[in-house]
């Protein structure tokens, strides 16, 4: 029952992958501009995703060491710190998104401009962080997360054309609006596959004490975590297709995203998306302010869990009060949340290789692994994912310029 | 054993398994008519960094100087100590008395400590 429970983790997980301030906006804006068109890029996201969090929880499952301990053990330290300035400088720029996220939602709910809430929603989230047990930060944010469902129950209301969406499973090549459709569709791809994902998701593996036993149910809540959170975004790419594309509506701002939920629930609709988005914000910054803390503590090989207290591991704690300080400034001096989610989307995608290389070769290597190395099936999906890693770190940044 | 793959950068642990750094760096003392042998173990400070760029390295010496615990000399372990080598080296030395803990004792009292709810005021806990 213990094991089964630890689907939390893949949910919180998955929240932070797929229903954070990037990915609505970005699954929105792909429904609004180009219909059910975009559905293949959140599958083929969701597919990634779920490999690359399988591995991750079987590494930490088999090894007792998460991603970034066993990245510094067999790369080195150089190796180390370059991965540690691209990742943890992306990673603080979705950290930065997701406090914009809730303010904004706290925006649209109270009126009080975003920028006033920098200072109260990043000492809430430091204060959760200060005070909370792992296990109450994967089961409260799990558990709030969930009202994103609303999303599902939206687009089943409005009786999309079930056929029409399977067929946007399928890449298909745009008429028009060429450089945006590829944009939008590295973007999505550069919000779902994100490596912060991959660190957390490992490190709450070992906070959870796995161990060889849990292989078998990790496949079980990395699969349906990870389809859960890509589920959950086609939902809000189908609404967003059947709201905004047949009026012709491209999504700017979020205020615009705000009225998604509105004709298919118009009493709730509104409340329901500003509540969806100020949860699943503080689910996904959590877990980023997680992500970069355990970053530095396993590379550098300092104590770390979110279990102990404070004093335990100061230097782990000290790490996310500065980074969460940090975060706070760029809004309090009103810089606009989906302008960095844009930013911090595009760069995630350039960054990819690094974190995903060294993943390869790590899930290939039998002192951590031993007999639960990868099978070619494994390898294969990784060695596709690496090329579209690259393809995406090539691509992002001239498609943002030109599409975005 | 191959120093680089199996020793260096692998975390250390104490005599009662607490994490205490990285093999940041090795030291080998090469005699005239010996064979040359490992002789410590480096422990955070400037051997990391060292290992990047020179620069990092006097930049870290610096301000090492300047902020926190203020150590002017680099953290070694005798080889001596090191008990198994594994996943992780484990070590017969306890992490406060040699030094490559000194930081985070130093951000436990002087930051971490004097926030409410740091669980410093718990008996065993903290530094």
């Amino acid at each position: 029952m213990k094991k089964v429970l630890q689907i939390t983790l893949g949910i919180v997980t998955s929240v932070g992958g797929f229903l954070e301030i990037g990915s609505v906006t970005t699954a929105a804006q792909a429904g609004a501009s180009f219909g059910y068109k975009l559905l293949w890029a959140i599958l083929l996201g969701t597919i990634c995703l779920i490999f690359l969090v399988e591995m991750s929880g079987r590494l930490a499952a088999v090894s007792k060491h998460t991603v970034v301990e066993a990245m510094r053990g067999r790369f080195g330290f150089p190796f180390f710190f370059v991965v540690l300035i691209g990742i943890v400088l992306v990673a603080f720029l979705v950290l930065v998104a997701e406090l914009g996220g809730i303010g904004l939602s706290l925006q649209i709910l109270t009126g009080i401009g975003f920028p006033w809430w920098a200072v109260p929603v990043s000492f809430a989230v430091w204060i959760l962080m200060w005070k909370g047990t792992f296990s109450l930060i994967e089961n409260g944010a799990s558990m709030l997360g969930l009202v994103t469902i609303s999303f599902v129950v939206a687009a089943v209301k409005l009786h999309p054309d079930w056929g029409g969406a399977a067929h946007g499973l399928v890449p298909s090549f745009p008429a028009d609006q060429k450089a945006k459709y590829w944009f939008v569709a590295v973007s999505i791809l550069g919000a779902s596959i994100s490596p912060y994902l991959m660190y957390f998701y490992s490190s709450g593996a070992i906070e959870d004490e796995w161990d060889e036993t849990y292989v078998p149910i990790n496949r079980v809540i990395a699969t349906f975590g990870m389809s859960l959170g890509g589920f959950l975004s086609m939902a809000v790419l189908i609404v967003a297709a059947l709201v905004f594309h047949p009026k012709g509506i491209d999504i700017q701002k979020f205020e615009q995203a705000s009225l998604l939920l509105t004709p298919a629930l118009p009493k709730w609709g509104f409340f329901l998306f500003a509540t969806s988005m100020l949860f699943a914000c503080l689910g996904a910054a959590l877990e980023i302010s997680l992500a970069i803390a355990y970053f530095f503590a396993q590379g550098f090989g300092w104590n770390w869990s979110e279990d102990l207290t404070p004093s335990r591991d100061a230097r782990f704690c000290f790490t996310y009060t500065i980074i969460i300080m940090l975060a706070a400034v760029p809004l309090l001096f009103g810089v606009d949340p989906i302008k960095v989610t844009i930013i911090s989307m595009a760069l995630t995608s350039a960054t990819l290789p690094l974190a995903i290389v060294p993943f390869l070769f790590l899930m290939n290597d039998p002192i951590y692994l031993g007999e639960h190395r990868n099978g070619w099936v494994s390898n294969t999906v990784v060695a596709i994912i690496v090329l579209i890693s690259f393809v995406l770190a090539v691509i992002s940044i001239p498609l943002e310029i030109m599409g975005g | 054993m191959n120093l680089v793959r199996d020793v260096l950068d692998k975390e250390l642990l104490d005599y009662e398994e607490e994490p205490m750094g990285r093999v940041d760096g090795l030291v080998m003392h090469v005699g005239k008519s010996s064979q040359p042998r490992i002789t410590h173990i480096e422990v955070g400070g400037a051997a990391p960094w060292g290992r990047v760029h020179p620069a990092f390295a006097r930049l870290a010496k610096r301000l090492a100087l300047v902020w926190g615990p203020r150590r002017r000399e680099q953290v070694r372990i005798p080889w001596s100590r090191v008990k198994a080598v594994g996943r992780d080296i484990k070590l017969d030395v306890e992490a406060k008395d040699t030094g490559a803990i000194d930081w985070e004792i130093w951000i436990a009292r002087h930051i971490i400590e004097r926030i409410p709810g740091s669980g410093s005021e718990e008996a065993d806990d903290g530094y």
